[in-house]
């Protein structure tokens, strides 16, 4: 009993706030390129950090398992919390600045309030930017966190969000473009026309062997447009 | 006698009727051949690259089969009236070839028109989209026609823009996913051909970006091509299976 007490004890010992926010992914206007394989958005923090008009609001980045054993007196910009070093050997990094200023209250109804983390692709692989906004280097997941910094001292901080999985991309051999079989009208063409021409064939056969022949008495059915002659015995000789 | 000589007029007056809608429809085959082959949808660099050029090759069949249907069927005009055996032996003989390369050609665009499938153009767009070392014409044609096909048809991908997040591609390659999650042609474009909001593109609001696939406007025209030359074909063959027996008939009564 004495342990819970004395965690709970430790963040008032320090003097941080506990918000009772929790960041979140973008839920509205819904955004095709919510997450993707190196980016996600989250909603700005509005209406959060009133109280603390002074204070420097950082994101914390962490990989999902590191996000328990993260100490709020890490420092932003130092080889401790540097994007470029991140997952390995920092496990958590500091990254997007901003003061109440940039979040005002109340949110304008119809803006799109958002914070792409990942969007800054130019620092990179930039040592000298350590609280570069770069690319996520895999998919996580990871959890974040606002936290609030008066000096270099932590006064507030948000909740933990919940873990945030980022896309795995396929391989394009993956898709199977064999084809589903054959459509009932193109058996249907191919049946017809084939028993069709089976029986023209079957009918100049036909024709041809009875060329000439009396079959069924119908040559004389049809007789050719000449004059019939007659010819005349002469009886008389 | 008078009853056989009007059975005769009868049936030469058939034939000659036959005759002639075979040559009017021989006509009307090539004039539609000739529109498909001369590619007004641009969708041919797209179709040969995929290895399914058949129905090209069934529509090229198509002008030299609608053209000799036109020329048999003047032979079989004259060769009834005259009441010439030779002429119509020869008439039904070349039919009867005219026939089965014309049933050929029905038989491969009713083929080909089963193995279009959103995976085949989605495999061929990620594995030549913007590739960078391009083996052959082929790959920059692909992608040129791919860029005006989705600028003209305000569309993105074959099933949408998550093509390019689903699966690993050559554009991906050289496009890193922060910068590029799906092709600046996905983008709504303004008239310079500029993306209007690119933060919003890239963001996926909707508004900036084209959300819908490409698939629709593909498989449109590629389905009514194949349509066109598979089933106008067999209406054609059904017809002429009729008169190339009449003709049969009459020139198996006729005297010589």
């Amino acid at each position: 009993t004495m342990l819970p007490l004395l965690l709970l004890l430790l963040p008032v010992a320090h003097g941080i706030v506990e918000l009772g926010y929790t960041p979140v992914l973008t839920k509205s206007p819904s955004l095709g390129g919510l997450r993707t394989a190196s980016t996600f958005v989250l909603d700005q923090p509005r209406c959060v950090f009133d109280e603390y008009g002074n204070a420097d609001i950082w994101l914390v980045v962490a990989l999902d398992q590191a996000a328990s054993t993260f100490n709020n007196t890490a420092r932003p910009g130092t080889p401790e919390t540097a994007f470029q070093s991140f997952p390995d050997p920092v496990s958590a990094y500091m990254t997007l600045n901003a003061t109440l200023a940039n979040y005002p209250c109340p949110k304008p109804a119809g803006d799109i309030t958002v914070l792409r983390v990942g969007s800054e692709t130019s620092c990179a692989e930039d040592a000298e930017r350590p609280t570069c906004n770069g690319p996520l280097p895999g998919p996580g997941p990871y959890r974040v966190k606002f936290l609030a910094l008066q000096g270099s001292e932590p006064v507030a901080e948000t909740s933990w969000s919940a873990p945030i999985m980022l896309r795995t991309a396929k391989s394009p051999s993956s898709i199977s473009t064999t084809s589903k079989g054959h459509s009932a009208g193109m058996i249907a063409i191919t049946t017809i026309l084939s028993i069709l021409f089976a029986i023209l064939l079957a009918g100049l056969v036909a024709m041809l062997f009875f060329w000439g022949s009396d079959s069924c008495g119908s040559s004389s059915t049809f007789s050719k447009p000449e004059s019939v002659t007659v010819r005349r015995y002469n009886t008389h000789h | 006698m008078a009853k056989s000589e009007d059975c005769v007029h009868i049936l030469q007056g058939l034939l000659v009727f036959g005759n002639v809608v075979i040559g009017m429809c021989g006509i009307a085959l090539t004039a539609e051949c000739i529109y498909f082959v001369s590619n007004p949808h641009g969708l041919y660099p797209l179709l040969k690259a995929t290895e399914n050029n058949d129905i090209y090759a069934a529509a090229w069949i198509g002008i030299f089969v609608g053209l000799a249907l036109f020329a048999l069927s003047i032979l079989g005009i004259i060769g009834v009236i005259k009441g010439s055996r030779t002429l119509l032996l020869v008439y039904i003989i070349l039919m009867l070839i005219t026939f089965a390369f014309e049933m050929a050609s029905c038989i491969t665009a009713a083929t080909h028109q089963d193995s279009v499938t959103p995976e085949l153009f989605l495999k061929q767009m990620l594995e030549r989209y913007q590739k960078s070392e391009p083996a052959n014409n082929n790959d920059n044609e692909v992608t040129k026609t791919w860029d005006e096909l989705m600028v003209q048809n305000h569309c993105c991908g074959v099933l949408g823009p998550s093509d390019w997040q689903e699966y690993t591609s050559a554009f991906r390659l050289t496009h890193s996913d922060a910068d590029y999650p799906w092709p600046q042609k996905c983008c709504v474009l303004d008239a310079q051909g500029l993306p209007v909001n690119l933060d919003g593109c890239k963001l996926g609001v909707p508004g900036y970006y084209n959300s819908n696939g490409c698939y629709d406007a593909i498989s449109g025209p590629v389905n009514r091509h194949a349509w066109g030359v598979a089933w106008f074909g067999f209406a054609i063959l059904c017809w002429t299976f009729c008169v190339l027996l009449g003709t049969m008939f009459y020139w198996s009564g006729i005297e010589y």
